[in-house]
């Protein structure tokens, strides 16, 4: 077994149970807790997958930034007792899980049926990491570039908006 | 391929197949769970297994579009979190609540 | 001359008339439309006579003139055209219809002076004349049907011509119902005529007759004739069908003049006496044909005999006469049913427009026991309904003479004929001459029953005019059919009718007549017809109580009679009833029940399931997610199973 598929496996696993935490955890605040260690998870894979730079702006952005801001805005409300946690209906509840449980099975299937066609790479084929950021950074200045743009006016755009709608005009604690 | 050779040998298909998890993961929980903020977070869940599986297609593939890929849903979904948060908080100004079981005013 | 063009204006002048006058329907102008229409139909009836002219100047054996104007219904091997045909036969009818035609249209002009709907009178008048030249023309069974349907049509709307009342809007109704009735059978007529011979056209249907009658009762042509005579009795009123004729005296009385006793009814005459090869063929239907009008010609005239409307007394007579016109045409005398159809034609049309001019004066009454000893009021119209009356009950030499002898004579001397039949021809004739001198006595002898307010007085030019014309043909109309019998008596005066007739009808074969015998019959005719107005002048002007005591002796039969034998009642409480009940429960059975309970049920289910679709939107935004992902996940299995 190489380090790499232990590596992998171990990942794989932190990923998953702390997903499957998110989901069924009633508690909001273990959900976002359990979501930031998955979050790190999928970082973690990145960089197994030699995604460096990536790895890194997952875990500034979402592990970071995105994180806490869940955990802000869960500060705000008053979520002692949680009246209803999951979806009422044991019929539609039984439905959801079904439909969730055959889209899986569809992929993983879909994933088998294809998977000699799917590219099997030698390592020579990877990409080498010093030069993957400076590559990366290239296409995004040239090739991509009026997207890279776009992204820029779209986040000044999210910025004025959230504060426009977040406006204090009543406040979020009862008022005395 | 054997099972051994299945455990040891981690390719692209590992990925996908962990990736494809996540993301049935996260739309159970979108089905499933009543509070709007954690539907917001396992929204997030299910865009990140969409960026898993695009980076192990990088990899894998030898191109570097994927990563460029990445970088614009990851953006794009830290903006919409934002949003989606910013209106849970004017919703919880106007009604007290989160628990989306009370917002069925869109009835037929 | 241009034959087919002047056929065509003969027909298409009342045509044009009626859509002339249609246009302006709304002008209370009797002058004018009167004048319009009238001059149509004089049109009309100086074409007929150029064509007669014509007619005269060929030989006995090509005395046709024929025109087809185009291929009317062409369906592989049935081709009927729009033919016409004039013959000796359609000749006597186009002169009669046109000419009393002009005579009565000029006598409307005066009779609808102050009638609002002028206009529309004389449209639909000159409709129902052209209708009626399309039936006589028409050289097949299908022109003549669109004419017989046509005129059926017209009296409809001239019957109910005033039809803001109910009353008179339901006699026309009767009418056509009636008539259709009649029409029914006359197209299985047709029907049967076509699967035997394979055409409709008279002069074929006529040329393929057997020589040999049929026996059977359920021969194709016995059926054929059978099926065409009970169309011909609801046209031209004859049992069962006739209730309409009494009822229809509603309408204006020129309409009565016209169509019920000089040209619609006889259509059903003249009908037979076109096909009689065919008729003489089916001997069956000739027997049933000459019961039929001995009986109508004698119920009829009991019925007429204790009337009180001038009019209702007129209609039983039609009614009677054309009867008398039946039993000619069954005992195989076409002839003399075409001569009786002329006359009666003049002096019956002579005693409606007379009636009409009596009404007149008498400001629109019409019961004669309120009228009485008019004849110093109305001088014109009494001395042309004195000569009427005198044709009618059959003194010679007026024209009725003539014709209704010819008539009872050959119901006794045909092989066709038969003692039984004569006896009643006889018997009617007499009923005939006493409930008409009735009619005289009580309308214009005597002493006077006229209520003080009414100030009788001769009615205008425009009215008198045609009656002196009647009148005169009702004295001289005789003279073109004397018989044998007085003709050689008489310097050899030909039967000028019979030669005209004789290449056109074929008659049955009959031994040679003993010239006593005739002139016995004549006497026993003019003797009763005489006997009878004696004592009808001395029930009803010299000894008024006595008829009111015989009625109080005989208060049963008297009931019985004066209710024209409760067969309007019988005919509603045994058909009409029951069928309207029936239409009734089948309305409210299938439609109410069935297929309005069809439409609720499936406008429920559409509602229903419209209420159900609705309810998948509930606001629950996860469903919606749910609905999504189910949808993702079917398709992705149709994609990979693929």
């Amino acid at each position: 077994m190489t380090p790499d598929a232990i590596l992998f496996w171990i990942l794989a696993v932190v990923t998953v149970v702390s997903a499957i935490t998110v989901v069924l955890i009633t508690n909001p605040i273990y959900s976002a807790l359990a979501l930031a260690m998955a979050m790190i998870g999928i970082s973690a894979l990145f960089v197994t997958l030699n995604a460096y730079f990536i790895a890194g702006v997952q875990l500034i952005v979402y592990a970071g930034a995105v994180m806490v801001l869940f955990v802000m805005v869960l500060m705000l409300f008053d979520l002692r007792h949680e009246l209803q946690a999951f979806t009422r209906g044991k019929i539609s509840g039984a439905v959801k899980i079904a439909c969730v449980g055959m889209l899986a099975g569809l992929v993983v299937g879909a994933i088998y049926m294809s998977s000699s066609s799917l590219i099997h790479a030698s390592a020579a084929e990877t990409m080498s990491s010093v030069d993957a950021t400076k590559q990366l950074g290239k296409l995004l200045f040239t090739q991509y570039l009026f997207g890279f743009e776009a992204l820029g006016v779209l986040l000044l755009v999210v910025a004025v908006g959230c504060v426009a709608l977040a406006r204090s005009k009543g406040g979020t604690h009862e008022h005395h | 391929m054997s099972i051994t050779e299945m455990i040891t040998d981690v390719g692209l298909d590992h990925y996908l197949i962990l990736s494809a998890i996540l993301f049935v993961t996260g739309m159970a929980g979108v089905l499933l769970r009543k509070n709007a903020i954690v539907l917001l977070m396992s929204l997030e869940l299910m865009l990140n297994a969409v960026n898993l599986t695009f980076v192990a297609f990088s990899h894998y593939g030898g191109k570097l579009e994927g990563q460029v890929m990445v970088f614009f849903v990851m953006t794009i979904a830290a903006a919409e979190a934002s949003v989606g948060l910013a209106l849970i908080v004017s919703i919880f100004k106007r009604f007290r609540e989160v628990n989306i079981r009370f917002f069925e005013h869109l009835k037929g | 001359m241009n034959q087919p063009l002047i056929l065509a204006i003969l027909i298409l002048a009342p045509f044009v008339g009626f859509l002339i006058n249609g246009f302006r329907y709304k002008k209370h102008s009797a002058m004018v439309s009167g004048s319009i229409a009238t001059g149509m139909v004089f049109i009309s009836f100086i074409c007929s006579l150029l064509l007669v002219i014509d007619l005269i100047g060929l030989p006995d054996e090509t005395r046709r003139i024929s025109v087809s104007y185009f291929d009317w219904i062409v369906i592989s091997n049935f081709k009927v055209d729009m033919g016409f045909v004039i013959d000796q036969i359609s000749a006597i009818m186009i002169l009669v219809v046109t000419g009393v035609g002009s005579l009565i249209h000029l006598f409307s002009i005066g009779y609808m002076a102050h009638d609002k709907g002028a206009a529309k009178y004389f449209s639909y008048l000159n409709l129902f004349l052209f209708s009626m030249l399309l039936l006589v023309l028409g050289s097949n069974l299908l022109v003549m049907f669109v004419g017989w349907e046509l005129v059926g049509l017209c009296s409809y709307l001239l019957i109910g011509f005033w039809f803001t009342d109910a009353e008179k809007a339901a006699a026309g109704m009767k009418a056509f119902i009636t008539n259709r009735i009649g029409d029914a059978f006359f197209l299985l007529g047709i029907f049967t005529l076509f699967l035997t011979f394979g055409t409709v056209n008279f002069h074929d249907i006529n040329s393929m007759v057997p020589l040999t009658a049929e026996i059977a009762w359920l021969a194709p042509i016995t059926l054929g004739t059978l099926f065409l005579f009970i169309g011909a009795t609801g046209k031209s009123a004859q049992i069962p069908l006739y209730v309409w004729l009494p009822d229809a005296m509603a309408g204006p009385t020129p309409v009565s003049a016209l169509i019920h006793a000089a040209t619609m009814v006889t259509a059903g005459v003249y009908m037979i006496v076109r096909l009689n090869p065919l008729f003489l063929a089916a001997p069956n239907t000739l027997m049933i044909v000459a019961i039929i009008g001995a009986l109508t010609a004698v119920f009829a005239a009991t019925i007429g005999m204790l009337q009180w409307d001038i009019k209702k007394i007129l209609a039983y007579s039609t009614i009677s006469q054309l009867g008398y016109m039946f039993l000619a045409c069954g005992v195989g005398a076409f002839g003399a049913a075409m001569f009786h159809l002329m006359t009666h034609a003049f002096f019956k049309a002579l005693m409606f427009l007379g009636s009409g001019s009596v009404i007149h004066a008498m400001h629109e009454e019409q019961d004669i026991r309120k009228m009485g000893a008019l004849k110093k009021y109305l001088p014109i119209t009494h001395v042309t309904f004195f000569m009427g009356w005198l044709a009618i009950i059959g003194i010679p030499p007026f024209a009725g003479f003539f014709s209704k002898d010819e008539i009872l004579w050959m119901s006794f001397h045909s092989p066709l004929g038969h003692v039984g039949l004569w006896a009643m021809g006889a018997f009617g004739a007499l009923l005939t001459s006493f409930y008409m001198t009735r009619l005289m006595c009580l309308t214009f002898w005597g002493k006077s029953r006229v209520p003080k307010e009414v100030h009788p007085h001769e009615s205008p030019w425009l009215m008198t005019v045609p009656l002196m014309v009647l009148g005169l043909l009702s004295v001289i109309g005789g003279w073109i059919g004397i018989p044998k019998v007085i003709g050689e008596n008489l310097g050899e005066l030909p039967n000028i009718l019979e030669h005209w007739l004789e290449p056109a009808i074929k008659m049955p074969a009959m031994t040679a007549a003993e010239p006593s015998t005739e002139w016995m019959m004549m006497g026993i005719s003019v003797g009763l017809a005489l006997i009878s107005a004696a004592v009808a002048y001395h029930f009803y002007v010299q000894d008024p109580e006595k008829p009111k005591k015989l009625a109080e002796i005989f208060k049963g039969p008297y009931k019985l009679i004066y209710n024209k034998y409760f067969v309007d009642e019988m005919y509603f409480a045994g058909i009409i009833h029951p069928f309207v009940k029936l239409s009734k429960n089948i309305w409210y059975y299938i439609d109410v029940n069935f297929i309005d309970k069809t439409t609720y049920v499936i406008s429920d289910l559409v509602r229903g399931g419209g209420t159900f679709v609705r309810g998948i939107q509930n606001g629950n935004i996860q469903q919606y997610a749910m609905y999504i992902a189910l949808g993702i996940v079917a398709t992705l299995t149709f994609i990979l199973v693929r």
